[in-house]
């Protein structure tokens, strides 16, 4: 311990000998990691398993019930009408699973109030246990019929009741009571991977969550993706919704066993062959089953931008390291006669060792805290720009252990070279 | 305790091979004081540095104590470095912006000595050389003789066995020189053994043994007089 406080201060007296070229070197470093470090946190949260162990089995199948025969896209389409959904979980193979999408309404608490606009969730009831849901009070639909319960978030039931203790009370939606009949604690899953297509993964969690059959009962309408492969009506939930093409629903299965998974395949197989035999699947069979873990990929919604930035960001970062190797080159050779002189008064190589790690500790401590600096302006000036994407802007241990580590072997690969280069020379050329 | 036999030192460039040592046999027994002499670019510092494990041989043998040295690690070269030899170089090599004291404490820090120990062996050192007053100063604030009394301070403080000169006074007037003679008997008296090169006949002859290299072979001292060639 002595003897690293020693390095130390032999660090330290080496950088006031010529402070400027050596404050460049921390300055060109901590511009690359600081610019890197920005980048990488929007990098790591866009890639982060927002319910890891269990985003492997979960599953978002896709059938192609299209009843014309499609001529350019087959692609099975990405959500689901009300039949598919019920066909689909017509079985007991998985052990959990719900359909959903997402509308809007208006919602107040006493009828003279003025509304506000309240983001909904319509689902079912196996959502929160799937995706891990934390229930602050209450408790959560016990089945999926038909009721006029809602669920809310802390936050909006913050907002509109201005407490979080409000199950049992009435809420007024679109003209309507409801029942609140449960709370839910901050949850946060992010990126939300249940709903992958037009950048839903980004977006907040829903205000309010609706039961599925009151929800197609009282013609909710889908605000995000729906199509229709037949004469229908939009605005009639309750009748063409539930019996014609009307596709607006993801469907999730929570199948955590491989055996689970080989059934659910099987199952949905079988489907189509029974769905053919009785005339109505006109097209190939366009069965898809994406684990939550790969959907970003199957829906192709990594945007390319990204990954050029990133990729950029990396280069940039390898220019500034190769620079700085080069400026610390430069004052290592300028203390290679004092490096030669330690050698000839005893220091092994080992000990000289030691000397590098403590310029290393010392070179990523002041890197770090320059680049943190720089990668919070870039964060908020990335937020200024993309309000969006300010859900990725945080930083959590995963990330800042990230940082940390890549600070220290860039500050290793700097010094390293140069330092080698120093102690292995040959001894007695410098000391004349 | 020093034994070489039949060194030979070659240093290639590019263009040219010089052949510093040529087959030096040498024996330097315990306490001796040993006056190293011989014209400009004779192999005189090549020998040195390689008695000091600063170079590396190419041929014979160098035997400490009775122990061959060939193949020995870096560790325990700089171990050997570090404990049993001192080196004191015509340049000083004191690095300038360390105080006395942390010259002197710098080979001891590659020891793992304990704090108290190194101060005292410093001070100690210090207090030998005449200079204990001025341990929190620097090198420049200090003459030319001043500063190789720093440098023996360096050398001795490890208490080595063997302490190696490169024309020490070299650089400094004759009084200097004198001061700097006399501080070197005065620790060979302490029975250290010496080996110092020097361009001096008076210095030379003050040594206990006089050895003289010409063209990277050792030769009689009496078939050179430096008196003739200066
Ligand atoms: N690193 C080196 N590379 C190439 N040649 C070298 C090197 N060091 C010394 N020499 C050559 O080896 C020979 C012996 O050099 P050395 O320094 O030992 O002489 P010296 O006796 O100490 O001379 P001086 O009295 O001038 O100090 C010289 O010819 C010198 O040019
Ligand atoms: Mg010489």
């Amino acid at each position: 311990m002595e003897q690293f406080l020693y390095y130390l201060k032999v660090s330290s007296i080496s950088i006031k000998r010529a402070p400027l070229p050596y404050f460049l070197t921390i300055l060109i470093m901590s511009v690359g990691l600081g610019v890197f470090f920005a980048n990488a946190t929007f990098y790591y949260w866009l890639k982060h398993d927002p319910l890891p162990g269990k985003s492997a089995q979960l599953f978002h199948p896709r059938m192609n019930s299209n009843p014309n025969l499609c001529s350019t896209s087959c692609e099975a389409p990405r959500v689901l009408s009300y039949r598919d959904i019920k066909a689909l979980t017509s079985t007991d193979i998985a052990s959990a699973s719900a359909a959903m999408y997402s509308a809007e309404g208006y919602a107040k608490v006493k009828e003279q109030q003025p509304a506000t606009r309240a983001n909904i969730r319509v689902t079912q009831r196996d959502f929160f246990s799937m995706f891990d849901v934390p229930v602050l009070k209450g408790a959560v639909w016990p089945d999926n019929e038909t009721r006029m319960e809602v669920i809310i978030s802390k936050a909006f039931a913050q907002k509109m009741f201005g407490s979080d203790d409000v199950v049992g009370q009435s809420l007024i939606l679109d003209d309507r009571f409801f029942k609140v009949v449960a709370v839910l604690d901050d949850w946060g899953m992010f990126p939300r991977l249940y709903e992958p297509a037009h950048g839903g993964y980004l977006e907040p969690d829903a205000d309010l969550y609706l039961p599925l059959e009151t929800a197609y009962d009282l013609n909710y309408a889908s605000n995000r993706q729906s199509q229709s492969f037949e004469d229908a009506d939009f605005q009639k939930l309750a009748t063409d919704g539930r019996t014609k093409a009307i596709h607006q629903l993801l469907l999730w299965v929570y199948l955590p066993t491989a055996e689970q998974q080989q059934q659910y395949r099987d199952f949905m197989n079988n489907l189509v062959q029974s769905e053919k035999a009785a005339g109505r699947h006109p097209n190939a069979n366009g069965n898809l089953l994406h684990p939550m873990n790969g959907i970003m990929q199957a829906y192709d919604a990594e945007s390319q931008e990204v990954k050029a930035f990133a990729l950029v960001t990396a280069l940039f970062l390898l220019v500034c390291l190769f620079n700085a190797s080069h400026l610390s080159l430069n004052r290592y050779i300028a203390n290679q006669y004092e490096i030669s002189l330690r050698r000839a008064l005893g220091a092994s190589r080992w000990q000289l060792q030691g000397q590098m790690l403590a310029d290393v500790l010392v070179t990523a401590g002041l890197a770090l805290l320059l680049a943190v600096l720089i990668a919070l302006a870039g964060i908020a000036l990335m937020n200024h720009l993309l309000p969006d994407n300010s859900r990725m802007a945080s930083w959590d241990g995963t990330l800042i252990g990230g940082l940390v580590g890549l600070t220290l072997l860039s500050a290793y690969l700097v010094t390293l070279y140069p330092a080698l280069r120093a102690s292995f020379g040959a001894l007695n050329q410098q000391l004349k | 305790m020093l034994e070489l036999s039949n060194i030979t030192k070659i240093f290639r460039t590019e263009l040219i091979e010089t052949h510093a040592l040529r087959g030096i046999n040498l024996t330097v027994n315990e306490g001796e004081f040993v006056a190293l002499t011989g014209p400009s670019g004779s192999g005189k510092s090549t020998l040195l540095n390689v008695l000091g494990t600063l170079e590396s041989f190419d041929g014979g043998d160098y035997k400490l104590d009775g122990t061959s040295i060939k193949g020995w690690s870096d560790r325990e070269l700089s171990n050997l470095r570090n404990e049993k030899i001192g080196f004191i170089f015509q340049g000083f090599n004191l690095i300038k912006d360390y105080s006395l004291f942390d010259n002197i404490e710098l080979p001891l820090r590659y020891r793992g000595m304990a704090a108290s120990e190194r101060k005292r062996r410093v001070e100690q050192a210090l207090e030998l050389v005449g200079l204990a007053a001025r341990k929190d100063y620097h090198p420049s604030q200090l003459s030319g003789g001043q500063q190789q009394r720093v440098a023996i301070a360096r050398a001795i403080a490890g208490q080595p066995r063997i302490l190696l000169a490169d024309e020490p006074t070299g650089n400094l007037d004759s009084l200097m020189a004198r001061q700097v003679m006399e501080l070197l008997e005065q620790i060979n008296a302490q029975g250290c053994t010496i080996l110092m090169v020097t361009h001096d006949p008076d210095q030379a002859r003050r040594a206990s043994r006089q050895v003289q290299i010409v063209d990277g072979m050792l030769s009689d001292a009496s078939m050179y007089d430096p008196l003739a060639v200066a």
